[in-house]
């Protein structure tokens, strides 16, 4: 896989978008700015995946991570912000020894990573040059025979079909756990970010253990009184 | 000692020190008018980096969750390219990169809604949202 021509523009431009992107988020005083950096990050990677001829992912990406993640974390940092991160009133990084120390760790940890990756994209490079070449060729003229668009500007590729034929064929049973997964999700969100007050109206307790529990928290009293 | 360290900056030397009848800067701009998959995978590999710094430095515990997504996703970019790579060998197993990508995006909003409303409850009750702050279990 090497990319040429535009292609290769686009990949710097995004790539170096995502990570300011990112090293912003991790560094901005406000915290709604970090959301909005961490979603143009988010957008910048989507593209990065259509570079890579994901367009699915991207496109998911964008829709769950964008569309909902993002917009739960804004929800959620309305809700707790207490504004003294960015009166700077609060230091918003660990105590000096504790960044150094994660600073030094990170760095190493890159290094280390980039070595890594150096060697063995040798090693896999060496490996693979013959293959690469005939089944290349073998794909572009595949791509010939693709159907043209309704504009007539481009072709019509098959990569969502192939991504949908293989969740099915080969991951149906993660599938169906991941849906699983999501409802465990769901039923322990709202059970974590109910009140205290919707909790003794839900669980129905005895209403001599809703009077003792309301004489060390103030917040059931009123569920007390509408009994 | 010093030849460990030599073998792992040998990769930034290699491109410090010049390569035979070309200038540095004429091979780095080569390099770079052609990325392939180790660019990709080393955007990945920073990306990654950035989130761990970001929860091993930030205080706030909302910035935290938000350097995990971003960990979770150079993890996405690092399958996606794989993926892409294995389509060009012509290898049966190109599609997993994918599929397992699709499985790294449910579970982190999973992980995000469990996340967050765990810090609503904990707001609820500690009324802070700062980590150092939030040390019951210890000791």
């Amino acid at each position: 896989m090497i990319l040429s021509g535009w292609e290769a523009v686009f990949f710097w431009v995004f790539s170096i978008a995502a990570i300011f992107a990112a090293l912003l988020t991790v560094m901005a005083r406000n915290t709604i700015h970090s959301a909005l950096f961490l979603i143009s990050s988010l957008i910048s990677v989507a593209a990065l995946f259509i570079i890579l001829h994901a367009e699915f992912l991207a496109g998911v990406q964008i829709l769950v991570y964008v569309g909902g993640v993002m917009v739960l974390f804004l929800f959620v940092i309305m809700l707790v912000n207490v504004g003294d991160e960015e009166r700077g009133q609060e230091e918003i990084f660990n105590r000096s020894r504790q960044v150094t120390t994660s600073v030094i760790f990170c760095g190493l940890l890159v290094a280390g990573l980039i070595y890594a990756l150096n060697v063995g994209y040798d090693g896999i490079k060496q490996r693979d040059v013959a293959t690469i070449g005939e089944t290349g060729a073998a794909r572009r003229a595949q791509d010939q025979t693709l159907a043209t668009s309704a504009t007539g500007a481009s072709k019509i590729t098959t990569g969502t079909e192939w991504v949908g034929n293989g969740l099915y064929r080969f991951g149906a049973l993660p599938f169906e756990i991941a849906s699983v997964l999501l409802l465990v999700a769901i039923i322990g969100s709202v059970m974590l970010a109910r009140t205290l007050k919707q909790e003794a109206a839900v669980d129905d307790v005895a209403p001599d253990v809703l009077r003792e529990e309301a004489i060390k928290d103030s917040e059931l009293l009123e569920v007390k009184v509408t009994e | 000692m010093h030849i460990l360290l030599f073998k792992i900056l040998s990769p930034f030397l290699g491109l410090l020190f010049q390569a035979p009848g070309q200038g540095r800067m004429a091979l780095v701009w080569e390099r770079a008018q052609n990325p392939d998959l180790s660019k990709f995978l080393i955007i990945g590999a920073l990306l990654f980096i950035i989130g761990v710094a970001g929860v091993l430095t930030r205080r706030n515990i909302i910035v935290i969750f938000m350097s995990i997504e971003l960990i979770l996703n150079a993890a996405n970019l690092n399958f996606l390219a794989m993926s892409r790579y294995l389509q060009e060998t012509g290898s049966v197993n190109a599609v997993a990169g994918q599929i397992f990508a699709v499985f790294v995006i449910v579970v982190a909003a999973a992980e995000a809604a469990i996340g967050l409303g765990i810090v609503i409850a904990l707001y609820r009750n500690k009324e802070t949202i700062w980590v150092d702050e939030i040390d019951i279990l210890k000791w």
